[in-house]
């Protein structure tokens, strides 16, 4: 089951996740962060990085975000590159 | 102070935990399974369960199940005189469903007065302790939780009454508490291209290089060969072309994978290598120097207890722990002359690697910039907020 980022990361975008992520599986996808369901390994590095606690695990996801699981099984992986550590 | 010394499985269970944490310390133990966090320090407070890692998650890995394999009586008198010295209400052996038929001698000593199995599902990748928590158990570590002097942290076991441990950070338990043996030793998984999987138990400080050349490599003409210290997923490069530079095995250490140059680990994350037919080979006595950190990482150096010129002998206690921090003792991995004390890097007779480059592996990074992996972090910060 893999992890989700939600709400939280829209605005804030930080990516320490992407550093902690061993498989490069989090994307950019604009607006926020992706994690790609297909690629990550369940193994939960990135979650205590998120200073605004925006990533759950799959089955942990709050009710009113639910659309983020959806918009990272939908989304399509192949016209982005994985993200990029900055801070 | 309890001494190291052999004990009985009836002495080791009259123990008190402080008596035991403190064996522990002193032996040198820290988290083998990647994270390096002061064993001592996660059985300071007792907690009703313990979760015996045996989930070796990097592919490729035959350490940890070679490990119980050979040490069956071992664990389980360990976790016996666990039960009594650390007060747990239950053991738990936390093995891949994969892994059923090899971990079915432990599966048949289960006793739910002394412990039990539990089969994790074979997609958890990495070991981590609350993926682990997760998977076998019906218990969640809350994703971050705030503690009463008003701090928010990430959640971790503890939390929920967990202690994970890994199993040769338990197997160095059972030495310290029954044999009176410190820590001087690292167990590890040599694989990778033009290397057969081999898996060895080499002196703590030992170069990379040496170990390699004794594993069948050509080190002198390879340096078309990059070596990870770690697996296809979560590893330190410690040599980008063999042959040039070095590094030292890691209390950490939990593989040197051998990979080209210029290649990715993770191009490897579907390898699949042999259980090593000759089992576990011990290298000790068998390199011709080591660079022994006295701390680095989360660990305070110890003080020296040895000058330069010392002769000193395996198994020799040469640094004391300090009480600042987390500190822990360290201990001579080989018999031979100090060297040199530099860096906080004390070297026995032929040091194979220069002492700068030695003190620049101390504090080793991960690829891609990732915090420190396994258990460290989350109980660092605990350790500072309270």
């Amino acid at each position: 089951m893999a992890y989700v980022i939600t709400e939280a990361c829209i605005g804030t975008k930080n990516t320490a996740c992407i550093g902690a992520c061993p498989v490069d599986c989090i994307y950019d996808a604009d607006d926020q962060f992706i994690i790609n369901p297909e690629e990550c390994i369940d193994c939960s590095m990135c979650m205590p990085q998120c200073p605004v606690e925006a990533i759950y695990p799959g089955d942990e996801v709050p009710e009113d975000q639910q659309g983020y699981v959806t918009k990272a099984a939908e989304f399509d992986y192949s016209t982005v590159a994985p993200g990029v550590e900055l801070n | 102070m309890a001494e190291i010394k052999q004990r009985s499985l009836e002495e080791v269970k009259a123990l008190s935990i402080e008596d035991a944490g403190e064996i522990i310390r002193q032996a040198g133990i820290v988290g083998a399974g990647g994270g390096g966090f002061p064993t001592y320090f996660k059985y300071k407070s007792p907690l009703p369960h313990l979760l015996v890692n045996a989930t070796e998650s990097e592919p490729g890995y035959w350490g940890d199940k070679l490990l119980h394999k050979e040490y069956l009586e071992e664990f389980l008198q360990l976790f016996d005189a666990m039960k009594t010295v650390f007060g747990f209400e239950q053991i738990s052996m936390c093995v891949h469903k994969k892994d059923r038929e090899w971990f079915a001698d432990y599966a048949e000593h289960a006793d739910e007065n002394v412990f039990d199995m539990r089969y994790v599902p074979d997609t958890y990748a990495l070991g981590e302790e609350k993926t682990l928590v997760k998977h076998a158990t019906d218990t969640r570590v809350p994703r971050f939780l705030d503690t009463p002097d008003g701090m928010r942290r990430p959640g971790m076991p503890p939390d929920v009454g967990k202690l994970v441990n890994n199993t040769e950070s338990l197997l160095n338990v059972y030495k310290a508490l029954f044999l009176g043996k410190p820590l001087t030793t690292k167990f590890f998984t040599v694989y990778g291209e033009e290397v057969d999987t081999k898996v060895y138990e080499v002196p703590i400080g030992a170069s990379v290089t040496e170990v390699l050349g004794i594993a069948g490599l050509d080190v002198e003409n390879s340096g078309h060969l990059t070596i990870l210290d770690g697996g296809p997923y979560l590893h330190d490069m410690v040599i980008e072309e063999l042959g040039k530079g070095d590094a030292y095995v890691r209390r950490m250490t939990n593989s040197l994978f051998v990979i080209p140059e210029g290649s990715q680990g993770k191009e490897y994350a579907s390898i699949e290598t042999e259980c090593p037919e000759e089992g576990v080979v011990s290298l000790v006595g068998e390199v011709s120097g080591v660079n022994i950190p006295l701390g680095g990482g989360l660990l305070k150096p110890a003080t020296p207890l040895i000058s330069e010129g010392d002769e000193v002998e395996y198994e020799q206690k040469i640094g004391e722990p300090v009480d600042e921090g987390f500190s822990v003792g360290v201990w001579a991995s080989m018999d031979g002359e100090i060297s040199s004390i530099e860096n906080g890097i004390v070297a026995i007779s032929g040091g194979a690697i220069p002492q700068e480059e030695a003190a620049a592996e101390a504090e080793p990074t991960m690829a891609g910039g990732a915090q420190p992996r396994g258990e460290a972090e989350p109980f660092q910060e605990a350790g500072s907020a309270g």
